[in-house]
């Protein structure tokens, strides 16, 4: 089966969102509440729109981003400098070894979560950039490339000069996998399935 | 003064294509570096002696107050009261080792300033990029006051006041004030003022950052201004002294030297000052009443005022030492300021390493313990405790470590074993282990050193540049 962006994509209207202004904890119930209503995937959502007045996307907010702000509370010069240090060659596993140390140490899941849940998105989110969106009607084929080289786990899909939905990497990796499945039932001379898995679930 | 003005514009228009990847507007920098009115009032000096090698080359550049030694090219550059000390530089012949590789050395090397703008800087030892053994350039570079080059070629780079680049090669970076590099090869990068980075790849990486607000007392560097607080006020408070040693023609030092020591004509040293054998002291260091033991040594623009030092002492290029005591084979790194109070003197044990760029400066009477590291800034004895540490303990690391602003990974043994190393090194090639005729080094070679002077035209549209000359022997 060939697919085009629409085929695929979720519809913005299902989506978690949040205008500009809202706190972190009231982005993660909108998420929350979002995947409660939205049943039609095994795939969980992972991210929050951010919205300004206009009802324009202006951000969004990545599960990465939600754990990056926790312990933001001492978000001082020195977890600074330790965020720097990549730069200057040092490894992954240092710096997550000394953030560990410097950021959370003596403290419980339950205080490193207070006082960030009550901070502000538009200071977490990413902002969105000119490579993050595609059109409705580009075929499968031609988005896969984006998502390889942007190293996105979402785009976000344009209608009429409007956002209308968003494309997950995981619909179309199951998209994907629909289609591997199919070239092997074939080679076996097997009847296959007709849907991707993302949409069976 | 046409020219010179065209030199200038030049040399803006090439460092902002340099540096507009990191979005750097290098004209307010260099348009206020230096006032070319200043540019045609000092002469240029060089050094001529048996020891060293004499190709001199200076062609469309101005190079007022500056001192040349060794195998050097000038060309579209103005470099004002600068060092370009090329007493180090490989020579035809030698073998150059890098990793797995004996390079042989095809021609004797030589230091080229093109395209750049360098004040009070000082350019000393050799390129150790492989990849350019025999040309240790300095293009479209802009180094500001008492900003070191050592065996650093760079291309396309600032560098703040009073940061060092040191065995490193650059490529479009901009080094902030007071900051110190030595990372092998780095491009495109933007250092903020007061970092300390050393790093061997696959062998360790040592990390330290000041706070600013803390470091802005001692240096603080703002675009398009002059910069200001102690470091500039130290450095600069002996100037007319100095200006009264370079005008005379024959100058006499007030303290008796060795026959194999050597304090450098263009020195200047002060009564109550003593000098033991095998001491080196350089051309702009500062010696007042200072205790000089055997093979300490006084690099340039080290200031060390009412101190001792035990012997075999490295006071490393721009080190300041003020009230001081410092026991035998102690280190001090480029630019750090040592300064304690009269009645209260700061006191460095035996065998310390201070790491370059350390600022010690004793509120309190303050000793550090024989052996130790020490880095950043210490002013009390809290920061002993967070900014020293037993050199053994440290050699100890063997993953990584952390402590207050410093951050450590790697091998503590082979960073203790790569300062121990080069200490050796820098003891040797100033000839402080010198017994009279083995283990000669600068101090005695540079005892004969003579000096020529140059001069620029004094009016017209070259008003301020010096002619094109080419020096050998």
């Amino acid at each position: 089966m060939n697919y085009i962006v629409k085929d695929l994509m979720v519809p913005i209207s299902e989506y978690a969102t949040v205008p500009v202004g809202a706190t972190l904890f009231e982005a993660v119930l909108a998420l929350e509440e979002a995947q409660l209503n939205f049943d039609r995937s095994k795939y969980q959502h992972r991210a929050i729109l951010v919205m300004d007045d206009n009802n324009h996307v202006v951000g969004k907010l990545s599960q990465l981003n939600v754990l990056h702000a926790l312990g933001a509370d001492v978000d001082n010069r020195e977890i600074k400098t330790i965020r720097q240090l990549d730069r200057f060659g040092f490894t992954p596993q240092f710096i997550s070894a000394m953030e560990a140390r410097r950021r959370f140490a003596g403290r419980s899941l339950k205080d490193i979560c207070a006082s960030p849940a009550a901070m502000k998105v538009e200071r977490f989110m990413k902002a969105t950039t000119p490579g993050e969106y595609v059109d409705e009607n580009t075929t499968l084929e031609s988005v896969i490339p984006q998502f390889v080289y942007g190293a996105h786990l979402s785009l976000l899909v344009t209608g009429n000069d409007e956002i209308v939905g968003i494309l997950r990497l995981s619909d179309v990796f199951a998209a994907v996998f629909h289609a591997m499945e199919e070239c092997h039932h074939e080679a076996a001379g097997a009847p296959s399935t007709d849907k991707p898995s993302g949409e069976t679930g | 003064m046409k020219e010179l003005q065209r030199l200038l514009d030049r040399l803006i228009q090439r460092a902002n294509i340099n540096l507009r990847e990191i979005n750097y507007d290098a004209t307010p920098v260099i348009q206020n570096l230096v006032p070319l009115s200043q540019m045609d009032k000092f002469y240029a000096f060089y050094g001529i002696s048996n020891h060293h090698p004499l190709d001199l080359q200076f062609q469309h550049a101005n190079l007022a107050g500056s001192y040349f030694l060794g195998k050097c090219r000038v060309a579209s550059s103005l470099v004002y009261k600068s060092d370009v000390r090329g007493d180090e530089l490989k020579k035809k012949g030698d073998l150059f080792k890098f990793q797995k590789f004996e390079i042989p050395i095809t021609r004797d090397e030589g230091i080229d300033i093109e395209d750049s703008f360098l004040v009070k800087t000082l350019v000393h030892n050799f390129s150790h990029d492989p990849e350019s053994l025999e040309w240790f350039f300095i293009k479209d570079t802009i180094s500001t006051h008492y900003a070191n080059i050592h065996g650093s070629p760079c291309d396309g780079c600032f560098l703040g006041p009073f940061a060092t680049v040191d065995l490193t090669t650059l490529r479009d970076c901009i080094i902030g004030a007071f900051s110190y590099v030595q990372a092998g090869e780095i491009s495109h990068m933007s250092i903020k003022p007061g970092t300390i980075w050393v790093r061997s790849p696959g062998a360790f990486n040592f990390f330290y950052q000041y706070d600013r607000s803390r470091l802005e007392k001692y240096i603080s560097y703002t675009t398009g201004s002059a910069p200001t607080g102690i470091f500039m006020e130290v450095a600069e408070a002996c100037k007319e002294d100095f200006q009264n040693i370079f005008d005379r023609v024959h100058i006499e030092h007030p303290v008796a030297v060795p026959e194999t020591a050597s304090v450098d004509r263009y020195a200047l040293v002060k009564g109550g000052t003593h000098i033991s054998d095998n001491v080196l002291v350089a051309q702009r260091a500062f010696l007042d009443n200072a205790w000089m033991g055997k093979g300490a040594n006084a690099q340039e623009n080290c200031y060390i005022v009412n101190s001792r030092l035990e012997g075999n002492n490295v006071t490393a290029h721009g080190a300041k030492i003020l009230d001081a005591e410092l026991g035998k084979n102690v280190f001090v790194g480029f630019n750090s300021f040592l300064n304690g109070r009269p009645d209260t003197k700061l006191k460095i044990g035996e065998g310390c390493i201070i790491m370059p760029h350390t600022i010690i400066d004793a509120e309190t009477p303050l000793a550090i313990p024989d052996g130790h590291l020490a880095w950043g800034m210490i002013t009390g004895p809290a920061d002993i405790k967070t900014n020293t540490i037993p050199i053994k303990e440290f050699a100890a690391v063997s993953d990584h470590f952390s402590m207050g602003d410093l951050f450590f990974e790697g091998s503590g043994r082979a960073f203790v074993e790569a300062f121990e190393h080069r200490i050796q090194h820098i003891l040797e090639a100033n000839g402080a282990f010198c017994d009279g005729t083995c283990s000669l080094g600068h101090a005695q070679f540079n005892q004969k050193i003579s000096f020529n002077t140059l001069q620029p035209y004094s009016e017209g549209d070259l008003k301020g540049l010096f002619p094109t000359i080419t020096i050998r022997p």
